[in-house]
């Protein structure tokens, strides 16, 4: 154990020490901040404050259609008489119509327009929909409290029919956060391991440290350096990121802690990390370069995405057999387990069933692991096939 | 006695046995030279050896004091294996005390003999430069201090001097001799055999996998190599010699002749047998050099010595 210390603190000092480690660290959570902001003020600049539109008024309906338009929808009454094309045209509004007699009759209205301003557009219609609901009920004498009660929209009030399946807000959001965090740990820890098995291969040191300490060892060490690694850069980011976040959204980490099903997802986090992790150290172990990866090593570097196809059918139907079986199937259930958690009440049994089977697999991985990256960490040269890691598989251990 | 026993070791990959029930004991404070072509299985033996890969049948075993361990004794040995290479990114005394680390050796002492290893190899104020920044040679420098800064009881150097300029093959030849006069057992592997014929304390010859000879270097060359005399007259006239004290004579170029002597004949008696009046330039008589030994009883012939030298590497997949 000791042993594995050693190897874990030579990994974490040396990405600590490396450039491209703490540029990575650095530049992440700008790309993050940059993903999240550009969009934002892409959509404000691209939206201008207000829509004007001038308006012919024959009804003597505009105060009424003002009220039902939001504020940004800016309506200007001119005479009939007005050049209205030119006037539009001058100040650049968007566009102009004239609200008729025939309008109560037919619903028809033409909007004639400068630029094609889609949200405008669409609260216009609403707007003008409403109006001539109104304007119809007016003729048939219906009063304003009537009219209000009938155009009243309905409300729905949902409550669950077990206390305990009533999903919290803050709930939710914890283990979808928690979920991506332990996502992005497997797969940055993951792409870093395997980097490291590869590493060790280049730099032709294997045989130096395997004559050192056994290859369980070595191997258990990165696994466990890269986990640390990985809960650096974590805390890193979370350090910087969330005094914005308490800042911005406007809720308490105390209860967010609180809220979060910690034991479900330190348990299924640890298990999916170490499942994933022993898988890609392993694959490191075989691979030559990256370049060179083969089609079946290809699709185990998929194998943790497998778990993204679930999410769609697991949040629109937290119990169905689909979100059951994810949540207990080896290699989707660390991330939808957590997912669920959050959803849905989870039924004991189900929770203990998924999770002995990750335990299991988790542990089986790692033995399997073990043995390839015994044989292939001494391998130069060459991508292992197929073939040659089962027979990695049958080899027997040499005394150590 | 103490040191390391090989017994009977074999390796077979698919239907190729590169090791053949080779047997052989390096002690402790002397060194065994393990010495063959390329492709002859040395590197596979000592990899057996150092536990990486299991032989199919045989064992290896390590002795020290009233301790005998089947297992490789981790902290007690010190190997630099023929795949050279350091953490490219990594500085040379991060490295050294990583390693030193693994083998257990506290770090303030092994910042100091890092630091006198370096300074033994002119590489002082390398300490804190990154492998890459390092020549070929340098390298193989500090790898060498990497494999034996924990003062191991057991040295395994595969190659040791291949990719060495004469000064450096000359100053790792006496630290190697001072390992072994600290007290280790030194197993080191080569194909140029001129190069350690003098270092080492006894020869184990391997070819094709299998024991061609084992000695220390005088018994062999007493056992294999009749005394070889080389005559040069200025005229290029054939000396008239003695035909028994003679195995056999040839001529080598226009003025040189090569004589092999007969076993148990002495230089002296070779010498009063030459006519009187002879003119002879030089006369050089000597004991074949452990190659002719090597390629005479390995192969019975000098013809195959070139194929012997190009013959491929080992397949250790």
């Amino acid at each position: 154990m000791r042993n594995t210390w050693k190897i874990a603190r030579w990994e974490i000092m040396r990405n600590l020490t490396n450039k491209q480690f703490i540029i990575g660290l650095l530049i992440t959570p700008l790309i993050m901040a940059l993903f999240i902001v550009v969009p934002v003020l892409l959509e404000r600049w691209n939206q201008p404050a207000e829509t004007t539109y001038y308006v012919v008024d024959e009804l003597g309906a505009l105060d009424v259609l003002r009220d039902l338009l939001p504020p940004r929808v800016v309506l200007v009454e001119e005479e009939a008489g007005a050049n209205l094309p030119d006037l539009v045209r001058d100040t650049k509004a968007s566009g102009f119509f004239t609200l008729t007699e025939d309008f109560v009759n037919s619903g028809q209205i033409d909007l004639i327009y400068n630029d094609r301003n889609s949200e405008g557009t669409s609260a216009l219609r609403q707007g003008l929909t409403a109006l001539l609901q109104h304007l119809r009920l007016a003729l048939a004498e219906v009063s304003p409290e009537q009219l209000a009660f009938v155009t009243a929209p309905a409300q729905v009030r949902q409550i669950a029919l077990e206390e305990e399946l009533e999903p919290q807000a803050m709930h939710i959001t914890v283990s979808m956060v928690f979920t991506l965090l332990i996502f992005f740990l497997v797969f940055s820890s993951g792409a870093m391991l395997m980097q490291s098995a590869l590493q060790e291969k280049r730099d032709r040191m294997a045989e130096v440290v395997l004559s050192s300490i056994p290859p369980s060892t070595l191997m258990q060490g990165k696994i466990i350096g890269h986990f640390l690694l990985g809960l650096i850069q974590l805390g890193f980011w979370l350090a910087l990121g969330l005094p914005i976040a308490l800042y911005f959204l406007d809720f308490s980490l105390v209860e967010a802690l609180q809220a979060a099903n910690l034991p479900v997802i330190l348990f299924f986090g640890l298990g999916g990390y170490l499942l994933f992790s022993a898988l890609f150290v392993g694959l490191g172990a075989t691979m030559e370069d990256l370049q060179s990866a083969g089609n079946s090593q290809g699709m185990v570097i998929m194998l943790p995405m497998l778990a993204f196809l679930f999410i769609g059918p697991v949040v629109s139907n937290p119990d169905g057999s689909i979100a059951v079986f994810a949540s207990i199937f080896p290699f989707t259930s660390s991330a939808i387990m957590m997912m669920r958690s959050g959803l849905t009440a989870v039924p004991l049994w189900q929770m203990l069933t998924s999770a002995a089977l990750l335990l299991v697999t988790a542990l089986a991985t790692m033995r399997l692991a073990a043995k390839i990256f015994r044989v292939g960490m001494l391998m130069y040269g060459k991508n292992a096939t197929p073939k040659e890691i089962m027979r990695w598989l049958r080899y027997k251990e040499n005394g150590r | 006695m103490d040191g390391l026993y090989v017994e009977g070791i074999t390796k077979t990959y698919g239907s190729a046995r590169v090791v053949d029930n080779i047997s052989f004991h390096a002690s402790q404070g002397k060194i065994l030279g393990l010495l063959g072509p390329n492709g002859a299985g040395k590197t596979t033996i000592l990899r057996m050896i150092m536990g990486i890969t299991a032989p199919d049948r045989g064992a290896v075993f390590f002795r020290h004091g009233s301790v005998q361990t089947k297992g490789v004794p981790l902290t007690e040995i010190g190997y630099l294996p023929e795949e050279r290479g350091l953490y490219k990114e990594a500085r040379v005394m991060n490295i050294l005390l990583f390693l030193a680390g693994l083998k257990d050796v506290p770090r303030g002492e092994a910042k100091r003999r890092a630091l006198q290893w370096l300074r033994k190899f002119d590489l002082e104020g390398y300490a804190d430069k990154k492998v890459e920044q390092l020549s070929k040679g340098m390298a193989q420098k500090v790898q060498f201090t990497a494999a034996v800064l924990h003062e191991p009881k057991f040295v395994v150097l595969d190659e040791p001097f291949s990719g060495l300029d004469p000064v450096s093959q000359d100053v790792f030849k006496a630290e190697i001799k001072a390992l072994a006069n600290a007290g280790a057992a030194v197993l080191l592997s080569s194909h140029q055999m001129n190069i350690v014929e003098e270092l080492c304390d006894e020869i184990f010859l391997i070819y094709k996998g299998r024991e061609v000879v084992q000695g220390d270097l005088h018994s062999i060359k007493e056992r294999y190599g009749n005394l070889r005399v080389d005559v040069l007259t200025p005229t290029g006239q054939k000396p008239l010699v003695d035909s028994s004290l003679v195995e056999s004579g040839r001529q080598l170029d226009a003025t040189r002749y090569r004589y092999i002597l007969r076993e148990g004949v002495q230089p002296v008696q070779f010498v009063h047998s030459l006519p009187a009046d002879l003119p002879v330039h030089e006369l050089v008589i000597s004991r074949p050099s452990l190659h002719d030994i090597f390629v005479q009883v390995a192969q019975g012939g000098v013809e195959h010595a070139e194929h012997l030298e190009d013959s491929p590497l080992g397949n250790y997949a």
